[in-house]
């Protein structure tokens, strides 16, 4: 199975360990992945749309045309690139007129796009039933100790009219692949809860946001060992905003968060020294001690 | 907030609501019940001064200046649950971007918003990749394995900016700078 991977901004520019260790699973699970030359951001989602539809779509459009001329579907690691990338190639699939305009446009940079791309995100891949069945047969190192809490984000899973993804409101697909690698998943009140990192004029939101999922969490009786986040705004967002808020309220909040493709890694047997786990404002020492005794 | 607003009929704008539901997926505005729904589930409701059924209800009235000035429309972090849980389908999250494309039309567009397809036009990503930058990424990626990244041709990224018409939002940017 192959695909173009397409990395977007954040992740390989800011959070490299990210995409190090998702390249480390595809690797061991097969998946093939094939370098995009001269993508651009996705365009980022929230912004850009909010700027100007057209040029949302028209810079999408030319990712999508890049990996149409590839010949290969798109995997994508981050849920901002998934909703854009996503997005855009419905739109212009259920509406001709404006895939008309868009490649208006297109042309005179000599990019065309048809329509044939289909967008992934590796969630979506991973957890359907036969590769966790492949997952299970790979584990090198069980997670059995971890109690995990998923946090999904919300460009992953809506809106479901365009992602159909997984349940808009009660998903399931991540905890499937953690729990395929033997954690245990954890329910929680604020699950659904949004980090409020795209909340971006007033501070106060993702701040009451964190506060509020991050004191959940730690006051729950199983003991949260991590929050798993599949987003690199997500996954910065509540690690850096713990910490903040931890000093301004006297709380104690001690949750490290990882990234999905992290812990995939870690159960797939890629040895610890080879990933970043400590590369956070809250050190995930209680998980890696967990891990290596 | 709490200012009470007194308008004449002839003072609203009466063709506002079809400028918005006449784009394509935006026709769900005029659907609207106003039953609430949306803001009950809003991740940002108790932030904004219009809150999400009385944004849609002052689009249906043409208090268009009132909408576009507004915090709420900026507000917004897009969670898309009002769209999801709208029993009548009405596609708040998409008509708030379109409301967010006339503000900007209008001139009327936050820093934090604006800066994003400045540093696009430039890099060609939303994080800065040119210089001195440019080399501590490349250099970390470099001592992980990874492979080099392969920007985009610049000018292509600054042609489509152009031709959809943030050219000149880019360049008010600049000349502030």
């Amino acid at each position: 199975m192959e695909f173009a991977l397409f990395l977007g901004c954040t992740i390989p520019m800011k959070l490299p360990f990210m995409e190090k260790a998702f390249r480390d699973v595809a690797n061991i699970l097969d998946v093939k992945l094939k370098e995009m030359e001269g993508v651009s951001c996705c365009p980022e989602p929230v912004a850009m749309q909010s700027l100007n539809i057209d040029t949302w779509v028209a810079l999408g459009a030319r990712n999508l045309a890049i990996a149409e001329k590839m010949g290969l579907d798109i995997m994508t690691i981050c849920s901002g690139c998934y909703e854009t990338l996503k997005t855009v190639s419905v739109l212009l699939e259920e509406d001709e007129e404006y895939l008309k305009k868009i490649n208006g446009i297109l042309s005179k940079i000599n990019y065309k796009y048809t329509g044939k791309t289909k967008v992934y995100h590796f969630v979506e891949l991973f957890s359907q039933p036969d590769w966790l069945d492949k997952i299970k047969k790979l584990i090198v190192k069980p997670l059995d100790d971890l109690n995990l809490a998923v946090h999904y984000g919300c460009h992953l899973i809506r809106p479901s009219k365009i992602m159909q993804f997984d349940h808009p409101e009660k998903p399931e697909k991540i905890d499937l692949i953690l729990e395929a690698l033997s954690a245990k998943t954890i329910e929680y009140a604020t699950k659904l809860e949004c980090c409020g990192y795209c909340a971006r004029l007033q501070e106060e939101i993702g701040e009451n946001l964190v506060e509020e999922k991050m004191t959940e969490l730690c006051e729950l009786e199983e003991g949260v060992d991590a929050l798993i986040a599949v987003c690199p705004a997500c996954t910065t967002q509540y690690d850096r905003k713990e910490r903040i808020i931890a000093r301004r309220t006297g709380k104690e909040l001690n949750i490290p968060v990882l990234y999905l493709a992290e812990v995939m890694a870690l159960a797939l047997g890629v040895e610890l020294e080879d990933l970043s786990l400590r590369n956070r404002s809250v050190k995930p020492d209680k998980l890696i001690d967990k891990l290596t005794t | 907030m709490t200012q009470m607003l007194k308008k004449n009929a002839s003072e609203l704008d009466h063709e506002f609501r079809y400028e918005i539901s006449e784009k394509v997926g935006a026709k769900s505005l005029l659907k609207c019940i106003q039953c609430g729904v949306c803001s009950s589930g809003c991740t940002v409701t108790e932030y904004v001064d219009l809150q999400p059924h009385r944004v849609v209800a002052s689009c249906l009235l043409g208090l268009k200046d009132e909408v576009l000035t507004s915090n709420a429309i900026w507000t917004c972090s897009l969670c898309h649950r009002c769209t999801e849980r709208c029993p009548k389908n009405v596609d708040y999250s998409f008509i708030l971007a379109l409301l967010r494309n006339m503000a900007v039309k209008e001139g009327k567009v936050p820093k934090e918003y604006s800066s994003t397809v400045v540093t696009i036009f430039h890099n060609g990503f939303v994080v800065p990749y040119t210089g001195g930058l440019k080399d501590n990424i490349d250099r970390r990626r470099g001592r992980m394995g990874l492979p080099q990244i392969i920007p985009p041709k610049l000018e292509e990224i600054q042609y489509i900016i152009e031709e959809t018409g943030l050219g000149g939002l880019v360049k008010e940017e600049e000349d502030e700078k």
